[in-house]
């Protein structure tokens, strides 16, 4: 079957819907997604969304900008950044006005709380005073991102956005730098439809299932950013990948930062509070980056505690905040550790460990949302990508807590108004090959090639080995190693036999699909790792422990060689506006 | 490691029936690592829809040992060692495949509903709530269309009167809108006519079954309906709006 809408958004999540909400009612407008659009991976985020709206504390969207920049161990692009923070007090009233419930101050304003990383100067009159934790991040309970998610799919809703729900993503069609649609099969069916457009935006999400443990839902395969990668376009910053701090041990689920903004300390196992070393001003307040290192670190120093199947984890201490503040603030959490750790919260310490979280890397964007071919700035025509498959760069080397769900609105809402300027003048162009006929032959193989490899047994290898290898710490023999992996591993893929030869709601074939991602996107991350000789924000070398401002103020754009064997890797300059790089310390 | 012995319901719309499975698992573990041990291992093609793994996506609800549940916050250890494990797909909507039913219903209901209009501000001036009243609208807002409700909902269940009664969860949308402090759309008379608030007999099964603990029947329908009566039925009430003019 084949579609034909003016704009095709593939990703039902923030940005995504966000996007769709500002494509104006004269065009037509699909979403594709590959699960409800309410099940998106936006849904889980909790803690909050930050703007400078001072309703709490006197704060300004420098300060928020500062706080990026300097986060992202100044690798983030500055220009896209100061957009960003000077637009998100907007982009709050905006979501209040769409029925966004947030939680309010006792005035009845939005209120706002603490969050790791976010800060202003003790001296407001002081810029270079010494810096305290602000309360920036709006919420709405401890469900942020769902509340945002839910929002935003009735106002697509309302708005009469077609929706293609179970849809998954199998090509991405570009032709003479021209991105003319996709083609997806009907997860129910298993048939290929192709969405022929004049234009094609990718809010895919992150890709967290390359490793072993992950925040992650199900999705987050990479889907887009391996499809673009796979298209012959360059991946950006693909070496830094965030490991969130507190995942519940062994499992990665999330237990969200506002569990240390409302008070929450992690400890070894003597109890000893471990972040009044590592960043002794806002010690549990540090960003995620250096709080995972810290409790690598812990552990590696033989202060982990020592868990029932021979693994390490770190506790984290909320019994002291009181059944109140942990009921009423953080509920989620309580459900979560008796669930699947059998904890009580208020009365015991939470096992927990660092879990894969997000992606700042991903599709080279420039802030209107334009996927860039090459790091010269140039751009694919009709081809846009904004969320966490896209890399502006808000988020540099690495993103602060609550810049995720701002990005999502900011840019989403950027890339739609570009959108609907483009459509003003474009046209449909006529495909040079039939779509249909190449996905079809893609499926055609994996159904039927021989072989004795099993799906889920490649990934598990994947999985563990980037978990170990392409981690929190890295080395050049580490890398080296996993680069070999890589390659035998998709050599293995060739050999893999779907079991299942159905039609109907086919996980098995998906799963094949997803696998061929991840194995390309692991690949990305691995290979700019190796080949970043620095240590900066989550890239963290071990070989090469400092950061190194002399060389590497630039962003990795990663390239598929075209012959399938090597990678080929270009640089863009970081964007730089007032903030002058200095040393990051908490 | 535990063995415990599993019996799942595989088939399509047009019939199937219950397999034995027995598995060993990792202590700790939820019904829905088992039912992906047993997809990876034993049958590759169970059709199974899970995605956040952290009872945060509603993607999936099935029913287990006769109650409506989400496998993936459903502990095995909970159940007794040499008990069999019942698993099969939510009843209230059609199999596409094995646990896998087609929710496109509740989709389309969504859509019939008048959605969210703020009133207007006055000359720019920001809007002020109160937690209060922001409380009842968040705790509408927990729900993760996991359907759970729908497919106990005795109207939509054993009546099948999905014709006449958009469910528990459509009426918790409209509660949360009705009660938002900022909207001014009045949906009453569509909640009495076109949704169907009349049909729910408050058996409290939807709250019941409910992971995210909303009191969907107590904080939700009964305000709702009470409404309904209010406008429609209380004669006092109809008297006042017959002199004073007023709408509501």
């Amino acid at each position: 079957m084949i579609h034909k809408f003016d704009v095709v958004i593939v990703g039902a999540g923030g940005a995504g819907l966000r996007a769709a909400v500002e494509i104006p009612k004269e065009y037509s407008c699909a979403v594709i997604s590959k699960v409800f659009p309410t099940r998106s991976h936006t849904g889980t985020a909790q803690g909050g969304v930050c703007a400078a709206l001072s309703n709490e504390e006197d704060d300004s969207w420098l300060n928020h900008a500062f706080d990026t920049v300097k986060g992202s161990d100044y690798l983030g692009d500055q220009d896209a950044i100061e957009i960003m923070c000077q637009d998100a007090p907007r982009a709050i009233i905006e979501l209040e006005h769409m029925g966004m419930p947030f939680s309010r101050t006792p005035e009845g304003k939005i209120a706002q709380r603490k969050f790791g990383g976010h800060t202003k100067p003790e001296n407001p009159n002081d810029p270079n005073s010494k810096r305290i934790p602000v309360k920036r991040a709006c919420y709405s309970a401890d469900r942020t991102g769902h509340v945002m998610l839910q929002t935003l799919y009735e106002t697509c809703i309302k708005n009469q956005v077609n929706f293609f729900s179970e849809y998954f993503l199998t090509d991405l069609i570009i032709e003479d730098n021209t991105c003319k649609g996709v083609t997806a099969l009907d997860i129910a069916t298993s048939d290929i439809h192709v969405f022929h457009a004049k234009c094609v935006m990718f809010a895919t999400g992150g890709y967290g299932r390359v490793y072993r443990i992950t925040s992650n839902a199900h999705v987050g395969t990479g889907d887009g950013c391996a499809l673009a990668y796979q298209a012959g376009l360059p991946l950006e910053d693909m070496e830094f990948y965030q490991f969130h701090p507190t995942g519940l041990w062994r499992l990665g689920i999330l237990v969200s930062e506002a569990a240390r903004g409302e008070g929450g300390i992690l400890r070894n196992n003597k109890n000893e509070p471990i972040m009044e070393v590592y960043a002794p001003i806002v010690k549990d307040l540090a960003p995620r980056d250096m709080v995972s290192r810290a409790i690598i670190s812990e552990i590696r120093a033989g202060r982990g505690i020592l868990g029932s199947d021979g693994t390490y984890y770190i506790n984290l201490d909320l019994t002291h905040l009181g059944k109140e503040v942990i009921d009423e603030k953080i509920p989620e959490i309580t459900g979560f550790a008796r669930t699947y750790l059998g904890v009580e919260p208020t009365k015991e310490s939470v096992p927990i460990q660092p879990t894969a979280h997000y992606a700042m890397g991903g599709i080279p964007t420039n802030y209107d949302t334009e996927v860039l071919a090459d790091h010269k700035g140039n751009t694919v025509k009709g081809f846009y990508a904004a969320g966490e498959c896209a890399c502006v760069s808000v988020h540099g080397a690495n993103r602060l807590g609550t810049n995720s769900l701002l990005d999502l609105v900011v840019f989403g809402r950027r890339g739609g108004k570009k959108i609907a300027e483009f459509l003003k003048t474009a046209d449909y162009t006529d495909f040079d090959s039939d779509p249909k006929e190449r996905a079809n032959s893609t499926l055609a193989r994996l159904l039927n090639q021989a072989g004795n490899e099993k799906t889920s047994a490649i990934r598990r290898e994947l999985q563990e080995n980037m978990m170990e290898k392409c981690g929190i710490f890295r080395n050049e023999a580490d890398l080296k190693q996993m680069k070999s992996i890589i390659k035998q591993l998709k050599q293995k893929y060739n050999n893999i036999t779907v079991q299942d030869k159905g039609k109907v709601f086919n996980t098995d074939l998906l799963e094949t699909i997803e696998l061929a991602n991840l194995l390309d996107i692991a690949e990305a991350i691995n290979d700019s790792a190796l080949n970043r000789t620095e240590s900066r924000g989550a890239h963290d070398r071990e070989d090469f422990p400092a950061r190194d401002d002399k060389n590497w103020m630039k962003h990795t754009f990663i390239r598929k060689s075209s012959d399938g064997e090597e990678t080929k890797i270009a640089y863009k300059k970081v964007v730089k506006t007032r903030f002058e790089p200095m040393e990051r310390k908490y | 490691m535990i063995e415990r012995n599993f019996k799942i319901w595989r088939g399509n719309s047009k019939g199937g029936d219950f397999v034995n499975y027995k598995i060993s698992i990792d202590e700790g573990m939820v019904v829905l690592d088992a039912l992906k041990l047993i997809q990876a291992d034993q049958a590759n093609d169970l059709g199974l829809r899970w995605n956040c793994k952290a009872g945060k996506c509603g993607s999936c609800s099935m029913e287990i040992n006769g109650k409506p549940k989400l496998a993936c916050m459903d502990r095995v250890t909970d159940y007794k060692e040499d008990s069999q494990i019942t698993v099969r797909p939510v009843k209230t909507f059609p199999v596409i495949k094995d646990l896998v039913t087609d929710l496109s219903w509740n989709y389309e209901q969504n859509k019939r509903i008048p959605p969210f209009k703020p009133k207007p501000r006055e000359n720019g001036a920001k809007y002020r709530m109160q937690q209060e009243d922001v409380d009842r609208v968040q705790e509408f807002r927990k729900c993760i269309e996991c359907y759970l409700c729908q497919n106990v909902c005795h109207i939509l269940r054993d009546q099948e009167k999905k014709n006449k009664f958009v469910g528990p969860r459509f009426m918790i949308r409209l509660a949360s809108l009705e009660m938002h402090p900022l909207d001014t759309e009045d949906r009453i008379p569509a909640i009495k006519n076109e949704y169907g608030s009349g049909y729910c007999n408050i058996t409290k099964c939807c709250t019941e079954v409910c992971p995210e603990s909303i009191k969907i029947t107590d904080n939700g329908i009964i305000p709702i309906k009470e409404r309904v009566v209010d406008r429609f039925y209380d004669p006092v009430l109809k008297l006042f709006r017959v002199f004073s003019g007023s709408k509501k």
